[in-house]
């Protein structure tokens, strides 16, 4: 009963989101809803997705895609109320990767995940007062999750010694 | 555990990142008098990129890998992740295995929240009390190693597919003994409650309601707050669907209503475990074999759980080769140990520090990753 209430309640809002962003959701077999919307809609889709009732950020991601020249961000959201997963998907560009921080509607919560994806991926997000890292210590090379960041070649001029024969099958 | 340094409007006090204290983290608390003033967490001491490392891995190998996420709870991470490949893949799981991925990993949250108590108890000076609780956490390791081989990595048991092997035999009777000493465990908690965890929990770091969900509290702590919420009930997986349990709820949000949290939580696991073992039939299952030249179906997952210390979750997302694409995973401490500690911390008296640090019962792998 309840898990057909929550379905219903999934595809009202679906038919919301899809008719004021003209997109179209999709719903997976596991039941969890996916929107991909453009990169200038992301902040007024995210802003519905709070009024509709998705409290929690559960997280956010990044998905690199080099030869297309785009960082894909992911919003996983869930309801409390409505027992509704979306996920709010957005290209943008991986050269200019700026996007509004969700902080203004989720709180520190959105905050952590971007604090970390800045990290990560080197994506700014405009208006949050936090992007120091969290992971890495005196790091000064390139986001490290990134695709074409190549951490065999990094190590290996980090770490291992040129002309040292005990490591030199690393550099083979 | 502390180094201070004298400055000029107080004192900066390190809390950590020696691991018997604070556990492979740290948090800096700048204090006037007796009173935290500000508090900034120190993460990074774990960090050993598992999201990027499972992009050159296969799932069978990733599944060993989860294991790693978090030491305290390693089963409840091989679930995890297993689940997405599953889901990804579209891969049916025989009833059996998934009864037997349900009793591992209620298990696995006992245990993990024995760990809890146990460490609470050495915050807060009360030696006996983490005695007691590790002394019970191995007779469950033992079942772990009878099970899977391995007392705290189960070197990815619970994988993609199923489990890796059927349960030997004599399991089912080791579970119900097993049971019978934790019940015993818990009247023995129960017993030390109101001269110790009480007296230094009971008043101290309250989180409200409106704060936890601001601060993205997840699993007990959001639940001491007054939000009943689990994924388990919530988004069933597995068999949970099937089974009848209880979701305990406080309206306090203190350190102590979290602590009632998990001991309660500990019962109902037990409730679980035994309705799970009553389902167990008794057809064979076949070991699941890793596919070397298998490839994952192109297409995306998110699969959330609810594991001891709350929300965990991964992001799988493939382009059709053997090795995921990307991997994110959620776990609930990033969220636990930066922003809800930093709040918490702040306000407090220096010697109740460790009481509301490890009332979060925090885990740094599931945070650094």
């Amino acid at each position: 009963m309840a898990a057909m209430e929550s379905e219903r309640r999934r595809a009202e809002l679906l038919e919301r989101i899809g008719s004021r962003f003209d997109l179209e959701p999709r719903v997976a077999e596991d039941g969890t809803a996916w929107v991909s919307v453009r990169e200038q809609d992301l902040g007024d889709c995210l802003a519905f997705a709070k009024r509709e009732g998705f409290d929690h950020c559960s997280a956010v991601s990044v998905t690199d895609w080099p030869e297309e020249e785009t960082f894909e961000l992911t919003y996983h959201l869930w309801s409390y109320e409505t027992k509704v997963l979306l996920t709010v998907k957005s290209r943008i560009d991986r050269g200019k990767a700026t996007v509004a921080s969700a902080i203004p509607l989720w709180g520190p919560s959105a905050g952590i995940h971007e604090r970390e994806l800045h990290e990560l991926f080197g994506v700014e997000f405009a208006g949050n007062p936090d992007l120091a890292p969290l992971f890495l210590e005196k790091w000064d090379g390139p986001p490290p999750f990134r695709k074409d960041f190549d951490w065999r070649a990094y190590v290996t001029e980090t770490f291992y010694e040129e002309g040292n024969p005990h490591e030199q099958s690393y550099r083979d | 555990m502390a180094k201070g340094r004298r400055a000029a409007d107080g004192y900066d006090l390190y809390f950590g990142p020696v691991h018997p204290g604070s556990g492979n983290f740290g948090v800096k608390l700048t204090v006037e008098g007796e009173r935290v003033v500000a508090a900034r967490a120190d993460p990074g001491y774990l960090h050993r990129g598992f999201e990027k490392l499972m992009e050159y891995r296969t799932p069978m190998q990733n599944a060993v890998l989860s294991d790693r996420l978090c030491i305290l709870e390693s089963l409840n991470w091989n679930l995890v992740h297993a689940e997405a490949v599953d889901r990804l893949c579209g891969t049916e799981i025989p009833e059996r295995a998934k009864t037997i991925r349900v009793i591992l990993a209620e298990l696995s949250r006992i245990q993990s929240h024995i760990i809890w108590y146990g460490v609470l108890s050495k915050a807060l000076g009360f030696d006996t009390g983490f005695k007691v609780a590790f002394g019970y956490r191995d007779y469950v390791l033992d079942l772990f190693e009878f099970v899977t081989g391995g007392r705290v990595y189960p070197a990815g048991y619970i994988c993609p597919g199923g489990v890796r092997r059927d349960i030997p035999e004599g399991t089912k009777r080791r579970i119900v003994e097993l049971l019978a000493k934790l019940e015993r465990m818990i009247r023995e908690f129960e017993a030390y409650d109101s001269k110790t965890i009480a007296v230094r929990c009971r008043g101290i770091g309250v989180l409200e309601l409106d704060d936890a969900l601001r601060l993205g509290a997840t699993g007990p702590v959001l639940r001491a707050s007054g939000l009943s919420a689990d994924v388990r009930r919530d988004a069933p997986y597995e068999i949970y669907d099937d089974l009848d349990f209880e979701i305990p709820v406080r309206e306090e949000g203190d350190a102590f209503a979290r602590s009632i949290i998990r001991r309660r939580e500990i019962e109902e696991s037990i409730r679980i475990v035994r309705q799970a073992l009553g389902r167990l039939t008794a057809e064979p299952l076949p070991p699941v074999k890793p596919k070397t030249a298998g490839k994952l179906p192109e297409g995306e997952v998110y699969v959330r759980n609810e594991i001891a210390r709350g929300e965990a979750a991964v992001y799988l997302r493939s382009v059709g080769e053997s090795h995921p694409y990307r991997c994110k995973i959620r776990g609930p401490d990033l969220l636990h140990m930066i922003p809800v500690l930093e709040h918490l911390l702040v306000g407090a008296e220096v010697a109740d520090v460790p009481a509301i640090y490890w009332s979060l019962n925090i885990c740094p792998a599931d945070m650094d990753r």
